[in-house]
């Protein structure tokens, strides 16, 4: 029945061009869009993923990264008080306004961190190397950002001007790109807080490496016995993050319809080319079921079109997802085609020409033996 | 004795319900043994085309016996019906239906397949019975290459590949030429053999010379039972 099937669909060429073009299109979409998604997911918390920790102590009240507050001298002592923290790391993230060379204001996010054994910070490097930032007012800038910031001729030793104090670039990060689309500035712990106007014990956050994760639930009961600061795992505090930013701003939504709508134009025309050749081969097909097919050979012929459609268009749409991610990176939007949102995607554009072809197999269903003689 | 392979008694068959019943066969007896081919001819809705459908299983009779084959298929599951047609029957139409993507071979090879064959056997097979119609050198030829009597010719291949018992056709030279109808007929009447018998439906006074018995039926009953010509022996 295969050869029956998708030799009767490639029949008729201008048919299944056009229906190939549909599911590729269609499948393109939800590639895209999910990949989108899962890109606005990874870049919303890609600070906390990439400092990593067990468990992070922030202000009560915080519900996302970005917006933390500083905590007051003394709060370490708290966040280090259970014996099973191992190491104490402070982080700054923080909106400052930032001078440009030519003298305009740009908001951005200052990125203080604590260099440690176990996390590369910054994650991705163009230029220089994370070690470039030890001396002190030393930071780096994206090179997505480069622009933005209105830095002219090489940004390695570009002058900016925080506040009141002064730094100089000392290396570029590769594609590091904040939801906010704020440029990031990352510099090491000590100059962060001279940027901030922060005490020498004080920071945004408290992000505590354990010597057991398992006694994590034990240190944010006890950091929470306090009545200014709250504990939360890593992953608790990345998934708030990522629902604030991607569910909260409606972003997820907005993909998710559009999705859904290159689904809908997807399973209409593959529906239409399934029922159109199905029509055109009821006879041939009834007088199978007079030779003796069974049913469910006879619905396989709609089956092996539609496999078929998903196959190629799928796959098609899969290439052309690849070649527009590559477009979005330019545009500084992240597509994410990992393992999980591809196998995402290619339910999403089986389930559709699975739906397309419920037409046509209810034709052929219906289809009586007696009619070879009608 | 030679072996009957579709046998009916007091068959009935009646469409609709109620005020709408309307009886099209009215209490048929007949039976096709292998070695004859028999047609079956009468007026226009007289209950032709009905009466073959359920001799071959294709629908259930009101009332009445049908035996197909060794097969009391009026009393079987439709599964079992299907079973008993894979294995014992052959079709042929009058709008030859065949697929017109594929190939006259694959158009034979294919429902080989569906009975079971592999696929190299299925294609040798389809290639021996293209060969016995004469159609050799179209084996590669689509629907839409041949013409009307090389398709119904195609189709007489696909019936015959299967190597059926019983074929059954209804009108299969309606859309032919004399000279194309007879010709499709001589290639049938060659398939009568010991093991094997053909049934015919059809309005054409000229297929009788290739028939052992023909079988009138008027109104939904048997008017008139005639040996055919070749029994007379004025077979062309
Ligand atoms: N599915 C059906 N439902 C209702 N009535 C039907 C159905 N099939 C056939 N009939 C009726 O049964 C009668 C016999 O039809 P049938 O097709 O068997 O005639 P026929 O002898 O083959 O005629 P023709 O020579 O024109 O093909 C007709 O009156 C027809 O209207
Ligand atoms: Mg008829």
């Amino acid at each position: 029945m295969l050869r029956i099937a998708l030799q009767s669909l490639a029949h008729d060429r201008g048919k299944l061009v056009a229906s190939i073009a549909g599911v590729a299109f269609a499948a393109t979409l939800v590639f895209a869009q999910v990949g989108l998604y899962a890109g606005f997911l990874q870049s919303s918390s890609a600070v906390i993923r990439h400092v990593g920790g067990d468990v992070w102590v922030m202000a009560r009240g915080t519900v996302v990264v970005d917006n933390g507050e500083r905590l007051s001298a003394g709060s370490r002592e708290i966040a280090a008080a259970h014996p099973c923290v191992e190491r104490v790391r402070g982080l700054v993230l923080s909106f400052q306004a930032l001078r440009k060379p030519n003298g305009s204001l740009e908001a951005v996010q200052i990125v203080g961190f604590e260099p440690s054994p176990k996390q590369v910070l910054p994650w991705a490097m163009a230029r220089g190397l994370p070690q470039d930032l030890h001396p002190p007012m030393r930071v780096a800038v994206d090179r997505l950002d480069v622009e933005k910031l209105a830095i002219d001729g090489d940004p390695i030793g570009a002058e900016l001007g925080i506040g009141a104090e002064s730094v100089r670039v000392a290396a570029v990060t590769d594609g590091i790109r904040a939801f906010t689309l704020a440029p990031y500035v990352f510099a090491e712990l000590a100059t962060a807080r001279r940027l901030t106007l922060l005490g020498s014990d004080q920071a945004f956050y408290w992000v505590l490496d354990l010597a057991r994760p398992e006694c994590a639930s034990e240190v944010v009961a006890s950091v929470d016995r306090h009545p200014d600061l709250v504990a939360r795992r890593t992953d608790d505090f990345r998934e708030m993050t990522e629902t604030y930013w991607v569910a909260g701003s409606g972003a997820g939504a907005a993909l998710g319809f559009s999705a859904l709508l290159g689904l809908v134009v997807g399973v209409v025309i593959v529906g239409q080319t399934l029922y159109a050749v199905t029509k055109e081969h009821l006879r041939e097909l009834a007088t199978l079921k007079a030779i003796g097919a069974s049913p469910a050979e006879i619905v396989s012929f709609v089956g092996w079109q539609a496999a078929f459609l998903a196959l190629v268009g799928g796959g098609l749409g899969l290439g052309m997802a690849f070649g527009v991610r590559n477009l979005a990176v330019d545009a500084g939007l992240t597509i994410v085609l990992s393992g999980p949102v591809l196998a995402l995607g290619s339910a999403a554009v089986l389930l559709m020409c699975a739906v397309a072809s419920v037409w046509s197999v209810r034709a052929v269903l219906a289809l009586e033996a007696a009619e070879v003689f009608r | 004795m030679t072996r009957v392979l579709v046998r009916s008694v007091a068959l009935e068959k009646t469409f609709g319900e109620g005020e709408l019943a309307t009886p099209v066969l009215k209490g048929i007896s007949v039976e096709v043994a292998a070695g004859e081919l028999v047609l079956l001819m009468g007026p226009s809705g007289s209950g032709k085309t009905t009466l073959i459908s359920v001799l071959a299983g294709l629908l259930r009779p009101t009332a009445g016996h049908v035996e197909l084959c060794g097969a009391p298929i009026s009393d079987l599951h439709e599964a079992d019906v299907t079973r008993v047609r894979r294995r014992h029957l052959g079709f042929v139409f009058q709008s030859y239906n065949l697929f017109p993507a594929l190939t006259a071979l694959d158009n034979i090879a294919e429902v080989l397949k569906l009975k079971g064959l592999a696929a190299r056997d299925a294609r040798a097979r389809a290639t021996r019975a293209l060969t016995d119609v004469g159609l050799g050198d179209r084996l590669h030829h689509r629907p839409g290459q041949l013409s009307g009597g090389q398709k119904q010719r195609v189709a007489i291949a696909r019936a015959l590949a299967g190597d059926p018992a019983l074929i059954l056709g209804d009108e299969v030279t309606a859309a032919l030429d004399t000279h194309t109808a007879l010709h499709v007929l001589a290639i049938l009447r060659a398939q009568v053999n010991a093991e094997r018998g053909i049934l015919l439906v059809t309005h054409d006074k000229r297929l009788e010379q290739f028939a052992d018995r023909v079988i009138e039926i008027e109104d939904g009953q048997i008017s008139r039972v005639t040996p055919g010509g070749a029994r007379t022996g004025a077979a062309a």
